[in-house]
């Protein structure tokens, strides 16, 4: 049970002009895991999470979501089949308030009468409810954080993609951030799949890594073999002749 | 709390001027001029409050206003003098004439993704092309008036002798397209339209349904109207391609934004207060000083923009933000 599969991508390719932003990806993600993506800039995470939402159509491959073809669906039908993401670049939702954000996420499974209970229950696990009144434009960067978060898992998706939630965070921000994951990831079954640069949370947090390198998925395998392996290492940092050599010259 | 607070204060606001505006035919009864002065304020009242839907609650800069103004007024108009059918059914009809052209235009403009100042030139292009269109289709519109036939008193052809029953007829609109804006504002499709508004991309990952929900925006828009279009040409008793009007449209766009984009009651507050300024002083000050009403109307207009860009109406909303600047301000010393 633990080991089904929920999402799938095979051989899913996007191109933009010349470059190659994803290439052949072959990834599957097994449900109430808690899955890393990491990669150097420019590696294609963020262009993978377009392609899992619907926000972009690959040009080769395919998605599979529980066993449902998602490759060219909209962005709105496959939040209503269980898959929502949060942005790099938080965008909010300025005019609103917090509990309307919230809200707004929280009609996707719910009617006009269950809706509120929702709210209320994600405003209460992600302990916004001191600033529920307050407009999302007032907001400080960690709790406008925290509300894309709360506002995505009130949609009730089965996967959750986070996009550098933990950016800009300070050291304890993120602690905090990361048991709030865990916790969310262990009471609701939600399937988290990160995208981090902040490797403190990605080591901490993440039951299993995939590496991404020019649009490759180069490693793949748990954060203590991702750690020690070769290509990561010089996808990060270069290869060592390389290093060495602009060392002494 | 404060959110209770805040409805109570818009309820009695809007009690208040609805006590006041039925009375209104007592005091300039005497006048029909002027009580065609402030029906005119009110049919702007009525189209921005309208407006709000599509430009304040979804975000579209929408400059088609009179685009469905006309088209209501041409389909009741029209079945009225050449089948002597009613205008309150034809009025109906009108708004749902407006709809399917706003279906029409509405569905190839979301589907490619036009959207802000794109939007806005695409239907300030509308009402334009509409103006030629009945201009020259002479079975229906061409470069006359057409006059809609005379009766002192007759309710099936809703022509009246005076204007005050077209004033309670436009003020019923008002309270209906109020209605609408409001229950619309406290409902799923309120809050999915407001979300869009600020954010389509974020909105539609969160499994909002961008294209209906401004789809269904814009055919509440339409038919509101469409319908006041009808009761209008009824008013003037005529029907010109020139109810077609570009400028109007953008007039009342405005309106909705220096009332305040998204509240219920600003494009009303904002109607009230510039049009019925400018109605007031171009009948007072026309005689004298013609083109002044428009030098005052332009001032108070860029003072609203100056001291108050989110709107009139926000005077009477009040947010506790003390709380979060101090947040802000944690926030960076940390």
């Amino acid at each position: 049970m633990l080991s089904e599969q929920i999402l799938k991508t095979s051989k899913l390719t996007k191109r933009f002009g010349n470059l190659t932003a994803v290439n052949q990806v072959d990834l599957e993600i097994k449900k109430e895991e808690i899955i890393g993506l990491i990669g150097p800039n420019g590696a294609g995470k963020t262009t993978f999470f377009n392609l899992i939402t619907g926000l972009e159509i690959p040009d080769e491959g395919q998605v599979i979501f529980k066993g449902t073809n998602i490759t060219t669906m909209s962005p709105h039908a496959i939040c209503k089949l269980g898959i929502s993401r949060t942005f790099q670049v938080a965008k909010s939702f300025t005019e609103m308030s917090v509990e309307e954000a919230i809200r707004v996420g929280a009609y996707n499974r719910r009617g006009e009468e269950e809706v509120q209970n929702k709210v209320d229950w994600a405003l209460e696990f992600f302990e916004l409810e001191d600033i529920r009144d307050y407009k999302c434009s007032d907001l400080g960067l960690s709790s406008l954080r925290k509300v894309e978060v709360a506002r995505a898992a009130a949609t009730e998706p089965e996967l959750l993609l986070l996009d550098e939630v933990g950016a800009g965070l300070t050291a304890t921000e993120l602690l905090k951030l990361m048991s709030e994951l865990k916790r969310l990831n262990e009471e609701t079954k939600i399937t988290l799949c990160v995208v981090e640069h902040v490797m403190q949370m990605v080591m901490g947090l993440c039951e299993r890594i995939f590496v991404l390198d020019a649009g490759e998925l180069i490693a793949k395998g748990i954060p203590s073999e991702i750690s020690n392996n070769q290509r990561v290492i010089e996808a990060y940092l270069g290869r060592r002749s390389y290093s060495e050599s602009s060392s002494t010259g | 709390m404060n959110r209770k607070k805040n409805h109570n204060l818009e309820n009695l606001l809007l009690l208040f001027f609805l006590v006041i505006a039925l009375f209104v035919p007592l005091i300039f009864g005497s006048n029909q001029y002027n009580i065609l002065l402030v029906t005119t304020v009110l049919i702007y009242g009525v189209m921005a409050t309208s407006w709000n839907i599509i430009g304040g609650l979804a975000g579209q800069l929408d400059l088609a206003s009179f685009a469905y103004l006309g088209l209501g007024a041409f389909t009741s108009s029209t079945l009225f003098i050449r089948f002597n059918f009613t205008p309150w059914i034809g009025m109906i009809l009108g708004g749902l004439v407006a709809v399917a052209f706003a279906l029409l235009i509405g569905f190839p403009l979301f589907r490619f993704r036009i959207r802000e100042v794109w939007y806005a030139l695409t239907t300030c292009a509308l009402v334009e092309i509409l103006k030629v269109v009945f201009n020259m289709w002479e079975e229906v519109g061409g470069p006359v008036e057409r006059f809609l036939p005379y009766f002192s008193g007759s309710l099936y052809h809703m022509r009246f002798g005076s204007y005050v029953p077209y004033y309670y007829l436009i003020l019923g609109m008002l309270v209906i397209a109020l209605l609408v804006n409001s229950r619309i504002a406290r409902s799923k499709l309120g809050f999915y339209l407001k979300a869009l508004g600020e954010d389509e991309t974020a909105a539609e990952v969160l499994g909002v349904n961008t294209r209906a929900c401004k789809l269904r925006a814009l055919v509440y828009y339409a038919f509101l109207i469409g319908v006041t279009g009808a009761i209008y040409a009824n008013i003037y008793g005529y029907v010109h391609p020139s109810f077609f009007n570009g400028q109007e449209s953008i007039k009342i766009a405005i309106l909705g934004i220096v009332g305040g984009r998204g509240i219920t009651y600003g494009p009303l507050l904002a109607a009230l207060l510039l049009v019925g300024t400018q109605e007031f002083l171009r009948a007072s000050l026309g005689g004298e000083v013609s083109g002044l009403y428009l030098v005052i109307y332009s001032v108070i207009l860029i003072l609203v923009v100056l001291f108050k860009p989110s709107g009139i109406a926000t005077f009477f909303q009040y947010r506790n933000k003390k709380p979060a600047k101090q947040e802000v301000k944690k926030k960076s010393v940390v």
